[in-house]
């Protein structure tokens, strides 16, 4: 019952020994648990009842001095644009961020539930959990739950004892390490940008634009991805919020204009 | 997948209607406002099945104390199992801390309360608004399974995607060419808006009409609810 | 037929209910044996609430002389359609409920609004086992000098009104009671109306029966009457000379 959705004592009933915490009124854990697989099996459940937030840009990539991670702000229900203000990025604690694709609900509250083990596992070790231990945490959680329909891709980072690491977990239950990542659907314009741009060694301001001019193509190009950029550089001291801008109309003409510069310098060194 | 610990189930429980679905749609719209020093909720109370009207009087909305009001469009019977789950949560939490329920811990309680559900969901389109901790008006929307935002207007049902574009517009100034600065909506003129927008939406949504809800969320006044008419046809 | 999956010892149990009771029933998971129209309507002095008293076996008319109202309380009152095997479980949860607060004997007895509120629970409860009891329930009282009028279906829908119906009754009847709803009516005024709803009901509605029993709750208490016939009439011209298709809407 420990990871059970349905009666999450989350781990606090090695703290409160003997006490109950039975969150969930008995009728709703019954039915939950007996009704799901049916549900999922009939696929009659009217298509809009569960609207996930498909359409998504995030990223993050490694370089000399930390991780940068940038995404996008948009939610879709189907042709509906459920919001333009969504926080993408989650704040797991001072060391670890999540990004967030797939079902929204889906990435805040597994991504909640990571944050409250995270901090379990401090007050019982008295140190802080490697990032390795937090995404694996997370996958672990998500793989009981495979095949029921949870909708996540979701990026772990963070700084712990052995420098700036990224882990790639997902719904299906794939968890990877790596230096460069971008998951949702428009993660394919983004790649492009960043891969076309990325250096080892860049300045803090340099890499934050990459990761915001990758996005700001992807927004361009994606449909189901737009609003507001949201950057975070990720350093030995923890995460450190960078910055929040409009991805439509100001971004595009100053990149327009920087775009329009430049083949101007290239055609004056021409002739 | 399920835990193995799962009850037993008497062989009469599994007489089960496997063409049976279990949800309905209502309809319904919700609309908050959140104010500098109140905030606005509200809900029609046509009560939709199909093409007929069963009721043109229902009640969406909840009062949990004075300052935090929930507001609910969507299936009905989940609606008002919804509720009564959150006000028995509000009422232990107060009875037992003994001090008021905040804005934040509502919007908290009530998205856990629809995730726990991620599996056969609450049928419901939820919006909660309130005076937060410094007395500010805001209001969270969240969709069927619990996620949810902070923001400072927000609708929620079937008259949504006709709602929601008109509010950014008057209340946050988005998408206007001209005029992009913020200006704050003093009460009375949200009042005014949101009867207006009940009032265009009811023309082109078959699940709006009859008459709407308002609570009117103040420091001084507390909750106010007052009944505005719009058609009946 | 895939059941639920639980621990291997119950897996055994629930293949076999499957064989048992899933597989042979595939073909009779809609109701069989069903009620019609229940129409209520509150008045200055009380509540009337009536129904037909037919219970229909698919398009047969199978059960002519069924009542499907019950006296609850002395001051609430239970109209049923939709399955009746369902119904008549519902009549003897409300006993059991009525029964135990007997036993107490502390006085206390269910209002009508209680048993409204309990009847949604249980709907509410049972179509989320997706096994509901496949009713739609009005349910009327008089009590505090208070009317009561609420109805429950099979999803757990509870709402009341002034006026209210289920079934067929919600497209024919509910716009004659809301036309003819005063809220000084008179109980002998209220039940002319579900008089003539049903009268109008019967002539439309291929499930109904000109058959009908009417209960009213009042300061009195709760009074169910016989069965009684409705006098009906043919000799409309719509009837005499129904016009055909080609000619224009028969509507």
């Amino acid at each position: 019952m420990k990871l059970d959705v349905f009666n999450p004592t989350f781990g606090f009933d090695e703290l409160h020994r003997g006490e109950e915490h039975s969150i969930v009124p008995e009728e709703e854990m019954y039915s939950a648990k007996l009704l799901a697989p049916r549900l999922s099996n009939n696929n009659n459940p009217p298509k809009d009842l569960v609207k996930f937030s498909h359409g998504t840009t995030t990223l993050s990539f490694i370089f000399s001095e930390g991780i940068v991670a940038a995404v996008d702000s948009r939610a879709s229900m189907g042709q509906y644009i459920g919001s333009g203000s969504v926080k993408k990025v989650i704040e797991i604690n001072k060391y670890l961020l999540g990004t967030m694709a797939g079902g929204a609900a889906d990435c805040t509250f597994w991504e909640r539930y990571l944050g409250m083990r995270c901090r379990i596992f401090e007050l019982k070790n008295k140190e802080r959990i490697s990032v390795a231990a937090a995404s694996k945490i997370l996958c672990n959680t998500v793989y009981q739950y495979k095949g029921m329909g949870l909708s996540m891709g979701t990026m772990i980072m963070g700084w712990d004892k052995k420098g700036p690491h990224i882990y790639y977990v997902d719904s299906e239950g794939t968890r990877l390490k790596g230096s460069k990542f971008s998951v949702g659907s428009g993660s394919t314009h983004a790649l492009g940008v960043l891969d076309q741009g990325y250096k080892w060694n860049m300045s803090v301001e340099e890499a934050c634009e990459l990761g915001r001019r990758s996005i700001y193509h992807a927004t361009h190009r994606d449909a189901f991805s737009g609003g507001y950029i949201n950057v975070y550089y990720i350093g030995p001291d923890g995460w450190k919020f960078i910055s929040h801008e409009d991805s439509g109309f100001d971004k595009h003409y100053q990149y327009v204009a920087e775009k329009a510069a430049e083949v101007q310098a290239q055609q004056m060194s021409i002739s | 997948m399920w835990n193995a610990s799962v009850v037993a189930v008497p062989a009469t429980e599994s007489i089960q209607r496997p063409d049976f679905m279990p949800y309905q749609n209502n309809g319904g719209t919700v609309v908050a406002i959140g104010g500098e020093d109140y905030c606005i909720v509200s809900a029609t109370t046509r009560l939709g099945l199909g093409f007929a009207i069963p009721t043109r009087n229902v009640c969406r909305y909840s009062i949990l104390n004075n300052r935090v009001v929930l507001a609910t469009a969507g299936m009905f019977a989940d609606t008002v199992t919804l509720h009564k789950v959150i006000k028995a949560r509000v009422k232990i939490y107060e009875e037992q801390q003994d001090k008021p329920f905040e804005l934040r811990s509502a919007a908290q309680l009530l998205s856990n309360t629809l995730y726990y559900r991620r599996f056969f969901p609450y049928y419901t389109f939820n919006v909660l608004g309130g005076l937060d901790e410094d007395g500010q008006g805001f209001v969270y929307g969240f969709d069927a399974i619990g996620s949810g935002e902070k923001v400072k207007v927000v609708c929620n049902g079937t008259g949504q995607a006709l709602i929601q574009p008109i509010l950014d517009n008057q209340v946050e100034r988005k998408q206007q060419y001209e005029n992009k600065q913020i200006t704050n909506l003093s009460l009375e003129e949200a009042l005014d808006l949101v009867k207006d927008v009940f009032t265009s939406a009811g023309e082109r949504d078959i699940y709006t009409g009859d008459a709407v809800d308002i609570c009117i969320i103040t420091k001084q006044r507390g909750v106010f609810v007052e009944t505005f008419q719009l058609k009946q046809d | 037929m895939e059941l639920h999956i639980s621990s291997s010892a119950t897996k055994a149990e629930n293949f076999s209910s499957a064989q048992l009771f899933v597989d042979p029933t595939r073909h009779t998971t809609a109701p069989l044996v069903t009620g019609g129209s229940v129409v209520g309507i509150k008045c200055s002095d009380g509540v009337v609430i009536a129904a037909d008293t037919l219970a229909s076996y698919g398009s047969l008319a199978r059960f002519q002389n069924f009542s499907r109202l019950m006296k609850v309380t002395d001051s609430c009152m239970l109209g049923g359609g939709g399955e009746v095997s369902d119904f008549q479980e519902i009549q003897r949860l409300l006993e059991n409920l009525i029964t135990k607060d007997f036993c107490f004997n502390d006085e206390h007895i269910q209002t009508p609004r209680s048993v409204h509120q309990y009847l949604g629970r249980v709907l509410y409860a049972q179509r989320s086992r997706l096994n509901p009891l496949w009713n739609s329930l009005l349910v009327g009282g008089y009590a505090a000098s208070q009317s009561f009028l609420g109805v429950v279906d099979l999803y757990g829908t509870t709402f009341e009104s002034e006026v209210l119906a289920t079934g067929f009754g919600v497209l024919l009847g509910l716009p004659l009671l809301r036309k003819a709803y005063r809220p000084d009516l008179s109980i002998n005024e209220g039940i002319k109306i579900v008089e003539d709803v049903f009268r109008v009901l019967f002539y439309r509605d291929a499930r109904s029966i000109n058959r009908i029993q009417v209960a009213t709750a009042t300061s009195a208490g709760v009074t169910i009457s016989e069965p009684y016939s409705l006098e009906t009439k043919w000799d409309f011209e719509g009837f005499v000379n129904p016009r055909s298709t080609y000619d224009e809407s028969t509507w």
